[in-house]
């Protein structure tokens, strides 16, 4: 054979990964050390300036704590959520499927949309509030600077309960039947058996699940943009907004680059942490 | 008699059980698909009972005909045409997808050359990038090619995905060897392999690839928001969120028809193909 064929095929590849990945990337190493407002041809090389700025933004550290907040509110609740249904649906035979795709059904719904379901339902006098105030509760979602982030959080795991609970349910079918069955024998109770068997082998999906809330919550944008614009008070802004609101209403480009540079090693940092500390080698 | 008594209770238990556990699924699965039935009830309401009645007191279509006839000059449909907009963009951006995925896998699953080992690694370092150190060098690639506000600025960065090489580069490893030699004894170049021997063996990855894409090419927003400017180039998706937070702020009528809109194709394609979908789910919790 040939070599040639070989590097045809993936000819289509290498020059897209060049122009549209390995391009724009150096690129926009290099901007962000310049100050640059797209518009004006003049870019001047300002070292690490734009870096320094976003350390000393304001909005950098509010953004920071909204999705160290969100976090707090998603990770746990879509994870004992997630990991609850899949234990659920793994008991059962009859009808498993249809409950496992129905589960599915909110993770296909577009960001757009269910921010405007949810944005409607939960609003001040919305349905939602309309059914509480008949015992005497209202709950303002999406105005109290307290709980918007977390309002965020709640719809947000309904949009991945099912894409989560899969992942465990295949996680969990993987685990040999004959380990609970010896423990069973050797007299172990339920509780134990759940926590010295199924968390223990669990844990590539709790290390991906994990892995995955983890990024997502960086990386937030559509919902806070549909819902709240950021407010009220700063209380939704991310880093996503902010890098978009400085680099195409702002115009600092240079200062959005280092911006998604500084949020990319912020996600980095955690994904390595949970590996380092979550991930078992199960070999 | 005692034993017996104890298999009965063992009988019954397992019967509350199983109960319980039906009950509880039910009650999470109605929570889980209540805003599906809201939004699509509420699109029929007339604007008052939106907020505030569950059932509409009458059906209206006034908030479709509001939306399909929002247009500039009136003779160009802006919705229609934005769901076009997102027809074409999405289709082309999956086509490109599972073409270059397909051709790609193909060499670096079958073929020796020089760099394969390279790419084979490359892929996997490319998914470890998150999306938002793109987003501004390739706006400026695109203000630079002259390609802001047009079609090929929505779909040219997301034509080739690492995800879908790599799938189909794990799926091509495993199709036998001489399948492969009898098609090239028949004559046939790489390519031809390619199209017509190891695609047609790969039906399932490729329903899988192109599902996936064309959903989160439907579904974005942020690049579209970015790259176009006039709304009559707008998908779907960046019309509907940038005229939910602007022109109709105040009629949740028009918005909820339009999020019926947005999502029915997609909820259509996840009723076809649900299978792949909790495979392609499964899949990447696997992978990672």
């Amino acid at each position: 054979m040939s070599k040639l064929p070989g590097l045809g095929l993936v000819s289509l590849y290498v020059i897209h990964t060049i122009i549209f990945w390995l391009y724009p990337f150096l690129w926009g190493v290099v901007i962000a050390f310049k100050r640059w407002n797209i518009i004006s041809p003049e870019k001047e090389f300002i070292g690490i300036s734009n870096f320094i700025g976003v350390l000393y933004d304001p909005l950098f550290w509010i953004s920071f704590k909204n999705s160290l907040y969100f976090m707090a509110v998603y990770v746990p609740l879509s994870i004992v959520s997630a990991l609850g249904v899949a234990l659920l649906l793994s008991r059962i035979k009859f009808l498993q499927s249809f409950f496992a795709v129905g589960y599915l059904m909110s993770y296909i719904s577009a960001g757009v949309a269910y921010s405007i379901v949810f944005s409607l339902l939960f609003s001040g006098d919305g349905l939602i509030n309309t059914w509480l105030s008949k015992i005497n509760i209202t709950i303002p979602w999406f105005s109290d600077p307290d709980i918007a982030m977390a309002s965020i959080a709640l719809i947000v795991v309904w949009k991945y309960l099912g894409y989560y609970s899969l992942i465990f349910l295949a996680g969990l079918q993987a685990i040999p039947e004959s380990l609970y069955e010896s423990a069973s024998i050797d007299g172990a109770s339920e509780r134990v058996k759940f926590f010295k068997i199924t968390v223990p082998l669990l844990n590539p999906s709790f290390t991906i699940v994990l892995v995955f809330a983890v990024m997502l919550s960086f990386n937030i944008f559509t919902e806070p943009y549909m819902i709240t614009g950021g407010g009220p008070l700063d209380s939704t802004q991310t880093f996503v907004m902010q890098i978009y609101h400085q680099t195409f209403t702002a115009l600092h480009a240079g200062y959005g680059s280092s911006f998604a540079i500084i949020v990319a090693a912020i996600s980095f940092l955690f994904v390595f942490a949970i590996r380092k500390t979550v991930e078992r080698d199960m070999a | 008699m005692i034993v017996i008594r104890d298999k009965k209770l063992k009988k019954h238990s397992h019967t509350i059980r199983m109960v319980v556990i039906y009950t509880l699924l039910g009650l999470g699965l109605t929570v889980m698909v209540f805003p599906y039935i809201w939004m699509i009830l509420a699109s029929f309401k007339i604007p008052s009972e939106i907020y505030n009645r569950f059932f509409p007191s009458r059906f209206t279509l006034e908030n479709y005909e509001m939306m399909f006839s929002a247009g500039q000059g009136g003779s160009d449909n802006l919705f229609i045409r934005s769901a076009l907009n997102s027809l074409v963009v999405s289709s082309i951006a999956t086509f490109s997808v599972v073409l270059i995925g397909s051709i790609t896998g193909y060499a670096l699953a079958r073929l020796r050359f020089f760099g394969r080992d390279f790419l084979n690694n490359f892929v996997l370092f490319q998914m470890l990038f998150p999306a938002i150190l793109f987003l501004i060098p390739r706006f400026l690639l695109m203000l630079e090619l002259g390609w802001i506000n047009t079609y090929q600025g929505m779909f040219s960065p997301f034509m080739v995905s690492a995800w879908a090489i790599y799938l189909y580069t794990q799926f091509y490893k495993t199709i036998p060897q001489e399948l492969i030699d009898a098609a090239r004894i028949d004559g046939c170049s790489e390519l031809r392999i390619v199209f017509s021997v190891m695609l047609p063996l790969s039906k399932s990855v490729t329903a899988i690839v192109a599902i996936f894409t064309f959903m989160s090419t439907w579904d974005e927003f942020l690049w579209y928001i970015i790259v176009t400017k006039d709304y009559d180039l707008m998908p779907l998706s960046a019309l509907l969120g940038l005229f939910t937070r602007g022109e109709y702020n105040s009629y949740p009528g028009i918005q909820t028809a339009g999020a019926v809109i947005l999502t029915v194709p997609i909820l259509i394609l996840f009723f076809f193909f649900r299978k792949s979908f909790s495979k392609g789910i499964t899949m990447s919790g696997i992978k990672g």
